[in-house]
């Protein structure tokens, strides 16, 4: 494969919220003394009384974004994944998800965090949020995204200012290959063919796309077609779309930087033992937290808990042999 | 605009019977926090909100938003009563499938918070409050807190934000009641100076102890201390707000869990537990027996007026008395409307004007003007058209509807019609005119007589009983079914009239647990008298309630 063109997620966001925000006044954008970090501070530059620092009070950021929420707004609330969903889970469930104005779900919210998963690196694993999406995704009337490239970033934060309701949507701190064209389209419950394969199916997400596509990259060499799919709507998931993979390719290795438990690879495995069950590997964090890693070293972070493209092409041969 | 003060009191004692109703058909609930705040929400629906129950989310409402959410019956009933959902529908709280929730949620439309989890609502508020400043909305939000969740971090970092963004357009009440689940806050975790003997009473009675308005006027916040159950106060801290800007207000309001039934007050047994049936109608007996103390201003110095004002408010006094005397209607003549527009600067407790002259409809507006809270007028001098029309401005202008007989009056037949919107009936026991006169015995079977007129007619005001009324015969009058007294020389004639009030609602106090003894007697005989009895756990109450029920033969 080529080499990956890197973009940065965080400015990809901002840079729609601005756009947006001009279109849209009804956007507004909170933070948490993260701001900088979360490049969110530019839309307070271009939208003063539509921007609110609320300081080192995440479960205050929640539900001040509820309260505006349920007066018109559409807000955009921002912080650390470890500090959102890892910490004001009370306040996201019962001041976001719960409230229901007539006839809607839960309050116009999106929680749109940075820092997911084990690739924060040097911050080490208090800072490395390994539960969110198992978190999550339990609560009624959230939706789930872990986007896989700056492309994605943009055009699902579009979509969530469109759609009504609460959404989380995980980004990575470093920068992320491009995975994505920008004719993309992203629907909400609908996962991505990237590659198509026969043989096997990694079902993937976030940073782990690009490695996917890699492995498949690999296995074709070694003659085994292996189906790419970018699951980056984790709830709703598409299970059209997985049980198709099942059927046609026989088997699943899922691969995301969250604990095995609960995460996406959980969410695929209920899917298809509900569908078409067939036998499915998960990689991810394999219920270990992470540990300090300097950017260079993340790589080895992420071999630690068998996330890489060569494991994904073990674990493909592997499972291949499970087949029913 | 007068304080309204008698239908706001009319309007909190239904909601305080459908927090019993509803809580009792539910089996559990929340009835101590929800009487502890039944002033502030009385005053909030009847006097301040801006809301439209047909319309519940009309843009430019004020937010009421629970952060106590547990006080949701509390909640509910002033809504049933401001007429969002039948008062009936209180029947259905914590049932499947009501919109009425255990903890207050958005089904029920008018609902602006799901409360359940403390320590949101004051998060959630700044939100609103700052939606409404991003849409230059003019609606303001009106949020309760509770003590107990001030131990919540979460109401600190929203006590800083809303301080950041300088939300004026928010008003916040802390029902400082003293009680959460486990025991007293302060044994919990105090938000005062710390207790640190066993004297719970210190809580309430030390002033110096009391640091929670330091705390919140250190976070940048306009601080208001009030008592929470008074309603003057309530209204005068939320006029004060709303003329505040550039910063959020707090209304510290002292309060008492459980205040209106003398076994949940200040019991914290009653935080959460619903009453039982075979006491409720004893429960609802005592609700309808409230009492207010009104001295009257002329047994005093008449040449310092102003210093019998401050005595009636360190005094404590519900409402003030002005006896209005023309020196023909009555032999005597006291003051007119500019005298009482000079006294009314000097406090917020209401001006219960007794207008003792002729052809009171040519002054009515005088004495709307300047600033009293309830007008009476009397029979001997009005006729239907004439009242008609008193009882039409004072109305327009939220002001009580009082009418009076002397003791030689029987009520007209042409007042029936108004006796179902009138908020009080002076029934004279002494010959207006003069002061220092003998309470006229005949008055009680005149009250017996009247109560069956009254009763037949819908009357839902209070008797006044005024003239003679001292210690020895006020436990007789209040039987009798008066419920606000007018204390002359037996009050204002007294060296402490702060003493000489609290001597009369302790009388009035022993008439009445004997009224609810009697009640629970025949409801039930000495069992529940018994049970009756048992649920006063705290203080004293117990032990002077026996000795009622063993002197009246009830218990052994």
């Amino acid at each position: 494969m080529n080499d990956p063109i890197m973009t940065d997620m965080r400015s990809e966001y901002t840079k729609t919220l601005i756009q947006v925000g001009k279109d849209n006044p009804n956007v507004v954008v909170l933070g948490a003394d993260t701001t900088d970090s979360l490049k969110t501070s530019s839309f307070g530059k271009e939208f003063p009384n539509r921007f609110f620092n609320v300081g080192i009070a995440e479960a205050n950021l929640v539900t001040v974004s509820a309260g505006l929420a349920v007066s018109g707004k559409i807000s955009f609330a921002s912080t650390y994944a470890i500090f959102l969903p890892g910490r004001a889970v009370d306040q996201i469930r019962n001041n976001i998800a719960y409230p229901s104005p007539l006839g809607k779900k839960g309050l116009n919210v999106k929680l749109v965090v940075s820092h997911g998963g084990l690739s924060v690196g040097p911050d080490g694993g208090s800072h490395q949020q390994i539960e969110d999406i198992a978190i999550m995704r339990v609560i009624p009337n959230f939706r789930v995204f872990i986007p896989a490239d700056t492309i994605a970033v943009s055009k699902l934060t579009r979509l969530m200012v469109n759609e009504y309701g609460p959404f989380y949507m995980r980004m990575a701190r470093s920068k992320t290959p491009l995975v994505h064209s920008e004719s993309q389209e992203f629907q909400i419950g609908k996962g991505i063919t990237l590659r198509d394969g026969s043989d096997c199916t990694i079902a993937s997400c976030g940073i782990t796309v690009r490695m996917a596509l890699e492995a498949a990259e690999l296995l074709q060499k070694e003659g085994i077609s292996c189906r790419v799919l970018d699951m980056f709507s984790i709830k709703p998931i598409d299970h059209d779309l997985l049980e198709k993979a099942a059927r046609e390719t026989g088997c699943i290795v899922t691969t995301e930087e969250h604990n095995i438990l609960g995460g996406m690879g959980s969410a695929v495995t209920e899917s298809v033992s509900e569908s078409y069950p067939v036998p499915i590997k998960r990689i991810g964090a394999q219920d270990m937290f992470g540990e300090s890693a300097r950017d260079k070293e993340v790589p080895l972070l992420l071999e630690k808990h068998g996330i890489t493209s060569f494991n994904m092409v073990k674990q493909v041969k592997e499972i291949r042999n499970k087949k029913l | 605009m007068g304080l309204n003060y008698y239908q706001i009191k009319k309007n909190i004692l239904r909601s305080r019977k459908l927090v019993i109703l509803a809580t009792n058909t539910a089996g559990s609930g929340h009835p101590g926090g929800s009487f502890s705040m039944a002033e502030i929400l009385g005053c909030l629906f009847n006097k301040h909100l801006k809301f439209d129950p047909k319309n519940p989310q009309w843009e430019n409402r004020d937010r009421l938003v629970l952060s106590k959410g547990h006080a949701a019956p509390g909640l509910f009933s002033n809504m049933a009563v401001a007429g969002y959902f039948p008062e009936s529908e209180l029947e259905t709280l914590r049932k499947f499938g009501s919109k009425l929730q255990g903890h207050p949620d958005l089904k029920c439309p008018g609902v602006e918070f799901c409360g359940g989890s403390l320590g949101t609502g004051l998060s959630y508020s700044v939100g609103i409050a700052l939606a409404g400043k991003i849409d230059s909305k003019d609606y303001h939000v009106y949020t309760i807190i509770g003590d107990g969740e001030s131990d919540e971090g979460q109401i600190w970092e929203a006590a800083m934000t809303a301080s950041k963004y300088k939300v004026d357009n928010l008003t916040v009440f802390l029902d400082r009641n003293f009680i959460q689940q486990d025991s007293y806050t302060e044994r919990i975790m105090p938000l005062d100076e710390r207790l640190e003997g066993d004297d719970l009473s210190e809580m309430w009675k030390d002033a110096s102890r009391w640091k929670t308005g330091d705390k919140w006027r250190s976070f940048g916040w306009n601080v208001i201390e009030i008592d929470g159950h008074r309603v003057e106060q309530i209204d005068a801290a939320i006029k004060k707000a709303n003329r505040t800007k550039g910063v959020p207000t707090m209304i510290i309001s002292r309060t008492i869990k459980g205040k209106s039934l003398e076994h949940m007050e200040d019991n914290p047994q009653w935080h959460g537990k619903a009453p039982d049936s075979d006491v409720v109608p004893i429960i609802n007996l005592e609700l309808e027996s409230q009492f207010m103390i009104a001295p009257s201003i002329i047994a005093g110095d008449m040449t310092n007026l102003e210093n019998e004002i401050k005595r009636c408010v360190s005094g404590r006094s519900d409402y003030i008395h002005l006896d209005v005397m023309d020196g023909q209607f009555v032999p005597t003549k006291t003051f007119d409307h500019l005298k009482i527009k000079e006294l009314r600067p000097l406090t917020v407790i209401p001006f219960d004007t007794h207008l003792m002259i002729n052809n009171p409809e040519k002054h009515i507006q005088n004495y709307i003007d300047a600033g009293s809270d309830i007008v009476t007028v009397h029979a001997e001098v009005t006729d239907e058209s004439s009242f008609g029309e008193i009882h039409d401005v004072l109305k327009q202008n939220q002001i009580g509807v009082g009418f009076a007989i002397n003791p030689e009056t029987e009520l007209p037949e042409w007042s029936y019609k108004f006796l179902s919107s009138l908020d009080q009936l002076i029934v004279m026991s002494v010959v207006p005119g003069k002061s220092g006169q003998k309470y006229i015995e005949e008055t009680h079977s005149k009250m017996s007589r009247l109560n069956s007129i009254l009763k037949q007619h819908n009357f839902s005001g209070y008797i006044e009983a005024d003239g003679g009324v001292n210690l020895e015969n006020i436990g007789s009058v209040f039987a009798d079914g008066a419920r606000a007294f007018v204390g002359g020389g037996a009050i204002i004639g007294q060296q402490d009239v702060r003493i000489a009030i609290r001597e009369f609602r302790d009388e009035v106090l022993k008439s009445r647990r004997s009224i609810l003894l009697e009640k629970s007697n025949e409801l039930g005989g000495s069992d529940l008298v018994n049970k009756w009895i048992g649920l006063h756990v705290i203080g004293e109450k117990r032990e002077q309630i026996k000795k009622i029920a063993k002197e009246a033969g009830y218990i052994e």
